[in-house]
């Protein structure tokens, strides 16, 4: 019903159209890679900050991943927090196996983490020496298997809802909400504590990557850096598929999905593949987020989480992957802002307001820039 | 003439209730005038034979006296004594300048303070004689209490002291008056319990083919009380086997296929009768759960439609997604505490009205939100359901954070004295008045929209607006002004959905994210969007399925509700696979849009 309102404002073929975003974006990750290590070599600025700016490039990977499927496709997923956490959960369980005070070995030799047995729900009769490590935190023992195992579960989650879901042509809000609704069942289901992945806890007591430890300041650039490059990577994998012949199919589903069926194309399957991606992208962006953050809870899959995900590409303007990008830092360096407390004259700002800076945001980029930061020089001079 | 009245039902029945009734006021009033036998029992309660000491602890109780009741706890207390050969209350005792403890005096029947020339009796303690019962008297005098309970002429207080005397370890001394009670009690519910009470100590006895009779009889009763006992007893008569009692726990088809494979006891065997007598109770248990879930059901369904239906007229009308429909109900519930605040209701000292003036308080201030909301952001999203959902989403986290910083994160609402109780329509099956209450509001408000949207103007230029927004704004119809009002009645529907669930469920201010938005929207999209009978379909669908599904259990594993959950929106998006429009879908031209 909004196609034709989206036709007239909204057509990006795909890459930059302001170019002086294409030039800020790569100034950005210049800064990024030459100039935050810098100025923490040269002590202007903490290790944690760096740590915090690499969390923050993790929600910006998750945040092209959505416009990939919501800029460009049109199609609003509200589960990319799922995705996130499949991927974080990945990543958090290979942590977990290196990582705690060396717990209890069980019965056919394997290390039951310790995060685990905090919550390990033992049956009745059961004593604490006959847990077993669940079969399923055994493939994330090795780094290279969690890797492909955090891409490839929420590809394959993607794959069976979007299947499913755009096989029998649910669409628009139909989508969001049922993705929505499958976010908030596996938030319910990752919570609870005889699932074994650490229920509301989640999973913490993470030591070592690779051998290295977590805790050493270089190893925490190092893993800043790969966030960095993957961020790069997956930008400039998008704006390649957003430029190809496929990115105007996608495109074309977007506007004109009915069109494009007459013409001989098969949109689910264009669909699926943008939301497996999506997926992918966003269980990479967990992957990296999760040594970052030292803890993974199902708290990172709430409602709200897959809504904020939206906000970041909104405020940045959607259909534009550096908008993507730009929204993510922006609205999260705003929240590190608002969240600390600060005194004004007559007035002290509390953490608490920040709610109503993020609700603020959600309804000021939706009334007065609907086309994102990106574009706010299109709002004024009215070009299209 | 006497003839001719005792001939109709309802006069024979009234008869025959005034006739109890009267004598149970004569029975009090007789025990009245024997306060001085009473005292005499009381006098005993201090003989040096523990024997006589029992016995007149049981006549005490026996008298039915209910004033007894409080002289049994002072007893037990050991606020008794003797003075002058008289049974006296001291509860407290006080001191005179000189540190003599001295103690004022009370009749122990009536704790009314003994008075001499206008004055209350105060002597010193040295005169008293303690009455002071033995762990075994006091376990008795205990007991006695409920005993007492059976002579009340409250109906309830019969009723809980039935109930007690059945509960082990069982009133020994109360079987007399429970064959009584349930023999001629004028309340069909005390007679009920007071034989089943009376049957439940039979299965103590020794002598078998009085427990069997009791054993049959209790089956034949339904009595669910009797489950865990009967259960013990059976693993007694097949010797500790660990398997009966899980055996008599499956269902009858599996109960009789096994029992057969070991061989069929004898028809007349103890053992034949325990489990016959058990799985006629359990058949009713499960009879009485299933009803139990349905009614939960009903209720949640009932709350669900009414949330949904004001969603389906906002989304239907305007192809707007709001996503802090969850906050207006809250609101609504919030309002409904700001009035018991304002009202000062508490369970202690309750003003039930309250209740009354909080429905259309509920309407109003969610109605109000709700106009507030289309006039300063949803009046520019129409037809952009997904921007509108991006900025509703951020209107519901400042409200959230509103009211949190007001009231805080936990508050709660009082439900009015009338809604704790509840309708025995069936054997053990009762459905809270609460619930009830729900479910017809729900009812009356769907009756309402209905009449709104298919008998009078506005529903007609509401139902124009929906169909076909630019052709109605051409033919003279005001849509902004439709477009406000309906969105402000659907926000006030949800008002009242949270108004009524402060009956049955907590209220904080992010409950309507964390609880009911996803649920609403599932609703609304499995009952389709154009048309109102869908959402009510869904509702008490999606209701009942949630509560049927949780108490189930496959195997040992029990579903419970996140399961439920899941296992739901299962059900809901295979469903939506073969109707993507929903349960009843647009037809003609608006399925298209």
């Amino acid at each position: 019903m909004s196609n034709v309102a989206l036709a007239k404002t909204d057509r990006p073929l795909g890459g930059v159209r302001w170019p002086g975003m294409h030039n800020a974006l790569l100034l950005l990750f210049f800064a990024g890679l030459a100039g935050v290590p810098l100025l923490y070599y040269t002590g202007q600025i903490s290790i944690e900050t760096v740590n915090m700016l690499g969390r923050y490039m993790a929600f910006a990977i998750v945040a092209v991943g959505l416009d990939l499927i919501w800029g460009y496709t049109g199609i609003l997923s509200l589960c990319q927090a799922f995705f996130f956490s499949l991927g974080g959960y990945a990543m958090g369980m290979y942590l977990a196996h290196h990582g705690g005070p060396g717990g209890m070995v069980d019965a056919s030799g394997w290390n039951i983490p310790a995060c685990l047995y905090v919550v390990y729900p033992y049956k009745v009769g059961e004593a604490p020496g006959d847990a077993m490590l669940p079969w399923f935190w055994k493939p994330f023992y090795t780094l290279p298997a969690t890797v492909a195992l955090g891409l490839l579960i929420p590809g394959l989650v993607a794959f069976v809802i979007g299947y499913f879901g755009f096989k029998s042509r649910v669409r628009g809000v139909y989508f969001a909400i049922l993705t929505q609704a499958i976010t908030v069942a596996a938030w319910l289901v990752f919570s609870m504590n005889s699932m074994k992945l650490g229920g509301t806890n989640g999973l913490t007591r993470f030591d070592k990557i690779a051998g290295y430890s977590l805790a050493d300041p270089d190893v925490k650039m190092a893993v800043y850096i790969i966030t960095l490059l993957c961020l790069a990577g997956v930008y400039l994998l998008c704006r390649h598929i957003a430029g190809s012949r496929l990115g105007r199919v996608l495109i074309a589903v977007r506007d004109n999905e009915r069109t494009l069926r007459f013409a001989g194309y098969r949109p689910h399957v264009y669909k699926v593949f943008a939301f497996v991606a999506a997926a992918a992208i966003a269980g990479l962006g967990g992957m990296l987020y999760t040594p970052q953050m030292g803890i993974f809870t199902p708290a990172n899959m709430e409602a709200g989480m897959s809504i904020m995900v939206v906000i970041w590409v909104a405020v940045g303007g959607r259909g534009t992957l550096s908008g993507a990008i730009l929204g993510a830092l922006a609205v999260n360096l705003l929240y590190s802002f608002f969240t600390s407390e600060k005194d004004f004259i007559l007035f002290t700002w509390k953490s608490e307001y920040w709610q109503f800076v993020l609700g603020g945001l959600f309804i000021g980029v939706v009334l007065l820039f609907p086309k994102g930061l990106c574009n706010i020089g299109r709002c004024f001079t009215g070009k299209h | 003439m006497f003839k001719r009245v005792f001939k109709r039902g309802v006069f024979y029945r009234t008869g025959v209730i005034l006739l109890l009734q009267a004598i149970w006021l004569f029975c009090a009033l007789s025990a009245r005038a024997d306060d001085d036998v009473i005292r005499a029992d009381m006098l005993r309660l201090a003989h040096a034979d523990p024997a006589v000491r029992r016995e007149a602890v049981t006549a005490l109780a026996r008298t039915g006296d209910q004033r007894l009741e409080e002289f049994l706890e002072s007893y037990r207390m050991g606020s008794i004594y003797i003075w002058k050969d008289r049974p006296v209350l001291c509860e407290k005792t006080v001191m005179d300048e000189e540190m003599n403890e001295l103690a004022p005096l009370s009749d122990p029947l009536t704790r009314r303070p003994l008075m001499n020339n206008g004055r209350q009796v105060v002597v010193p303690v040295e005169e008293l004689t303690g009455i002071s019962p033995t762990r075994r008297e006091r376990r008795l005098a205990g007991r006695a209490k409920f005993l007492l309970r059976l002579s009340s002429p409250d109906a309830g207080m019969r009723l809980s002291g039935a109930k007690k005397a059945g509960d082990p370890p069982g009133i020994t001394e109360a079987a007399g008056l429970l064959m009584k009670l349930s023999e001629n009690d004028p309340d069909r519910k005390v007679r009920y319990t007071a034989r089943e009470s009376l049957l439940l100590l039979r299965l103590n006895e020794r002598a078998t083919e009085d427990r069997l009779a009791a054993v049959r009889e209790l089956g034949e009763m339904k009595s669910m009380r009797a489950l865990p006992r009967l259960r013990e007893l059976l693993r007694e008569v097949t010797g500790g086997d660990p398997e009966a009692g899980g055996l008599a726990a499956r269902p009858l088809r599996t109960a009789r296929g096994l029992v057969r494979s070991h061989g069929a006891p004898a028809p007349d065997s103890a053992e034949h009768v325990y489990r016959q007598a058990i799985r006629k109770i359990e058949i009713h248990q499960g009879f009485v759960d299933y009803f139990g879930s349905m009614f939960q059901g009903f209720s949640l369904g009932s709350i669900l439609i009414l949330m949904g239906l004001g969603l389906a007229i906002t989304f239907g009308l305007m192809g707007v997604i709001n996503m802090a429909h969850g906050e207006l109900m809250m609101i609504g519930a919030y309002t409904t505490f700001e009035i018991q605040r304002l009202v000062g209701h508490t369970p202690d000292n309750p003003s039930d009205w309250y209740y009354v003036l909080a429905l259309p308080a509920a309407f109003l201030s969610s109605a109000l939100a709700g106009y507030l909301i289309e006039v300063l952001v949803v009046r520019h999203l129409y037809r952009r359901p997904v921007e509108s959902l991006l900025a509703t989403w951020g209107v519901g986290l400042i409200l959230i954070q509103l009211v949190r910083l007001r009231y805080g994160d936990n508050i709660g609402v009082n439900a009015p004295s009338w809604a704790r109780g509840g309708i025995e329509i069936m054997q053990d099956i009762v459905l809270p008045y609460g619930r009830c209450f729900i479910i017809a509001l729900c009812a009356f408000c769907v009756l309402l929209i209905y009449y709104l949207m298919k008998r009078t103007g506005l529903g007609l230029r509401m139902r124009a607006t929906m169909q076909n927004r630019d052709m109605a704004a051409s033919l003279g119809v005001n849509t902004g002004r439709v477009d406000r009002y309906t969105f402000a009645f659907g926000s006030g529907i949800a008002g009242i959905a949270g108004y009524a669930w402060t009956l049955i469920g907590g209220v904080t201010p992010d409950m309507g994210q964390t609880n009911f938005i996803v649920d609403s929207f599932l609703v609304v999209v499995t009952g389709g969007v154009g048309e109102l009978l869908g959402v009510v379909f869904s509702g008490l669908g999606i209701g009942v399925l949630t509560k049927v599904l949780e108490p189930a259990a496959i195997g040992s594993f029990t579903v419970g509700a996140i399961w439920a959950k899941v296992l739901l929106l299962l059900v809901i998006v295979t469903f939506i696979q073969f109707k993507p429009a929903g349960l009843f879908a647009p037809r003609g031209r608006l399925a298209d849009e």
